[in-house]
């Protein structure tokens, strides 16, 4: 797989702040992964792009292990995740290093999985509290200011339910930042919002963007993915059919496949 | 004032063994309603079937003969026992099955049953999306729990935790048949000595009511507690 | 039966707690059981139709019903068997009345006890099945010109006992099983059955095990009774 040319100096291995190597992945004998590989540097903005079916979101859930690859490597910051086989089952060796690594990676759900008797406030608080050891004093300030930077301050005390989808959607993000991610998942966070509210959300991610967080994002905006990304990876049926540098990929795809998704538009 | 012809202060005696019963039968019903909803979920074919064997077994008989086995029988079965142990042993213990003791573990056992179908359906229930995003958040198995899974089940679970309720409660007027002095068997007895049915039977009724309206207050309080994030919507 | 016996009894003949006469004892028990069980929903459905109809009507009409289902329901069934057994058996003359026989046969007391019981568990699963009628059918059958009674035994009965059926068959089971209770009013229903052989034999464990077998295969019957009911009767309401 190729990576991007011409970018700043690599820093050693062990201080990506994510690496996947050569993953695999099948559901009842049907191969859904095939050797998937990706390297997150910091800053890096990597999009997943491809059909339904292609294998974007398992690929991405194999990253903070709520899927379990049957093969392959994952690395957080030069961190290995230990697997070892169990009655012919692979499955993690320590689930406290799981726990751990999922608390450095944050996702962000398509269907925001905001804890529904929680208020916004309470969800963006409660893992920096009862995960990472912070006094509520110290997360409950931190979480006010990131719903400010959100835009939904005034909204902290409200519940889900009284919320609009965009709403929740931005307060996930919210309390994906609370945790101070190294890096961040997002699991086509816009695609069961309607129309009018994907561009605030589609705005606040521009912003982390900007801010240099390294995002990995599985996302049917296409405008998002050229004008944001770094990197984008097109997957089919469980393979990197194409990758590279936005402009590439978009303005001049090499696979027939690719032009016929992208559309007339690119 | 009502002349309870001498049995007044018994009624009440009895009418506090009642409540004792049924709060006691209560914590073990839910203890063990949860217990069993979780070996009914859990992947275990082995327990499941035990657990199944459970729930079907106590739901196709009735209380009191479930009550009447466990009693006459469980005292036999404890002699029994003791018996072997004490002929391999040399010894000369005799266990009494305490009564009261008898009527709260029937009582729990019983109704565990009754509310591991209520959990049950409860857990699935919830929203399969919030303990992704728990797990995702790194929450260990047991943190997942008790700050997500449980209070959202909770929520579906409280009205057919409150309807076993309801009938456990009128249930334990049963353990009067076994011979526990609850209010129903004094009033019982009372009735017979008496030969006023009314006298006794219907203050016994007032009781029943007057512990239900008590309940369904507390049942309103876990009502709004549970319900914190839902009003209006879903 | 007594035929069946005789031919089945030298098979028994070497233990002494299942012999002919003890299976003569739960035969009885078991028809008496279903015979007061069945007799007592009987009643119970006629009284709920007309009185789940009247809960829906105005204050004077329903309050009075409301009063009756909430008592029976938030007080055991054992009291309410007590006070029909000894409430009227100590009213000073009734022995020489005319109404000596409600009192000779612990019979009576037991179904009318049991009949107003699963009278008021009914009337309250018919009212929740009646409310939760749709609206529009309702609407439908009165734009049509149908009157009251009419729209009432054509839409909404037919629609809210089907709904009914599934609450219905739980509370059956409930009688069968509170139909023990009978037991303790020198009834020899099955349970009485259990225990005079259980008193007799000093033998716990075969005596209830048995008839607990037999309460269960009894509750299987009447389930699977009433899931194929629900299959014929709610097909309307099953998805595509």
């Amino acid at each position: 797989m190729r990576h991007c040319e011409g970018d700043a100096t690599r820093m050693g291995d062990n201080a990506i702040p994510l690496v996947v190597r050569d993953l695999h992945k099948s559901f009842n004998n049907v191969s859904v992964l095939e050797g998937l590989s990706l390297e997150a540097h910091e800053g890096d903005v990597i999009s997943l792009i491809g059909a339904s079916g292609s294998g974007k979101s398992t690929f991405l859930r194999c990253m903070n292990l709520l899927e379990i690859p049957n093969a392959g490597e994952i690395a957080v910051h030069g961190e290995t995740v230990n697997f070892r086989t169990r009655r012919g089952k692979r499955e993690p060796a320590d689930w406290k290093q799981v726990e751990r690594i999922r608390a450095r990676l944050a996702m962000v759900f398509q269907g925001f999985n905001l804890w529904a008797h929680m208020t916004l406030i309470g969800n963006v608080i409660e893992a920096p509290i009862h995960v990472l050891g912070k006094s509520k004093k110290e997360a409950r300030e931190q979480g006010m200011a990131l719903l400010e930077r959100v835009g939904l301050a005034e909204r902290a005390e409200y519940f889900p339910a009284q919320l609009s989808g965009g709403q929740q959607q931005r307060g996930a993000i919210a309390r994906a930042l609370a945790m101070d991610p190294e890096v961040m998942l997002f699991d086509e966070p816009t695609s069961a919002l309607d129309p009018e509210l994907v561009g605030d959300v589609l705005k606040v991610m521009r912003g982390l963007a900007d801010e240099g967080r390294t995002m990995v994002v599985v996302t049917h905006e296409m405008d998002f993915a050229r004008d944001v990304s770094s990197q984008v990876i097109y997957l089919h049926q469980g393979r990197v059919e194409e990758a590279g540098h936005p402009e590439n990929v978009f303005g001049n795809p090499n696979s027939d496949r690719l032009r016929q998704f992208l559309g007339p538009r690119f | 004032m009502i002349d309870f012809q001498g049995y007044g202060w018994r009624l009440l005696d009895g009418a506090l063994l009642t409540a004792e019963l049924a709060a006691l039968s209560l914590v073990l019903a839910l203890v063990l309603g949860l217990v069993v909803a979780s070996i009914k979920l859990s992947r275990s074919y082995a327990l499941r079937g035990l657990a199944l064997v459970y729930t079907t077994v106590i739901r196709g008989v009735p209380d009191l003969v479930m009550m009447m086995l466990l009693f006459y029988g469980g005292q036999i079965g404890v002699n029994m026992v003791v018996d072997q142990i004490n002929a391999w042993a040399g010894t000369e213990i005799f266990i009494y099955v305490n009564a009261f003791a008898a009527g709260v573990i029937t009582l729990g056992v019983i109704y565990g049953a009754y509310m591991s179908e209520t959990f049950r359906g409860a857990f699935l229930a919830v929203d399969a999306g919030q303990m992704e995003a728990a797990r995702a958040y790194g929450m260990s198995g047991w943190l997942a729990f008790r700050r997500v899974r449980f209070p959202l089940m909770m929520r579906h679970a409280l009205p057919g935790i409150n309807n076993n309720w309801m009938v456990l409660l009128k249930s334990t007027a049963l353990v009067s048949i076994i011979g526990l002095s609850d209010m129903v068997r004094i009033a019982d007895q009372a009735t017979k000595a008496t030969h006023e049915p009314f006298l006794f039977m219907v203050p016994v009724g007032l009781g029943y009511l007057a512990i239900t309206g008590v309940s369904e207050l507390a049942v309103g309080w876990l009502r709004r507690r549970y319900d914190t994030g839902f009003e209006g919507a879903a | 039966m007594e035929q069946w016996l005789a031919h089945v009894a030298p098979f028994l003949s070497n233990n002494d707690i299942f012999t002919p006469a003890t299976l003569a004892v739960y035969w009885d028990g078991l028809v008496n059981t279903v015979q007061l069980v069945f007799i007592s929903l009987a009643i119970g459905i006629v009284l709920a139709v007309p009185l789940s109809i009247g809960r829906m009507a105005t204050w004077w009409i329903s309050t009075p019903i409301w009063i009756y289902t909430y008592v029976f329901r938030g007080t055991p069934l054992l009291i309410q068997l007590y006070i029909a057994y000894y409430g009227f058996a100590f009213v000073p003359g009734v022995q020489e009345s005319w109404f000596a026989f409600f009192i000779n046969n612990p019979l009576y007391p037991a179904l009318l006890s049991f009949a107003l019981n699963t009278g008021a568990y009914t009337t309250e699963i018919f009212y929740g099945a009646i409310r939760a009628t749709p609206r529009g059918e309702l609407e439908a059958a009165r734009a049509y010109g149908m009157s009251s009674f009419t729209a009432y035994r054509r839409v909404v009965l037919p629609s809210a006992l089907r709904r009914a059926l599934p609450a219905y068959g739980n509370e059956v089971i409930f009688m069968l099983h509170a139909s023990a209770i009978a037991s303790t009013v020198t009834i020899t229903d099955l349970t009485g059955a259990a225990y005079y052989v259980y008193a007799r034999f000093y033998s716990p464990f075969p005596a209830f095990i048995f008839v607990a077998c037999v309460y269960m295969v009894l509750s299987f019957v009447i389930q699977g009774g009433f899931r194929l009911a629900e299959k014929r009767l709610l097909r309307h309401l099953q998805p595509a």
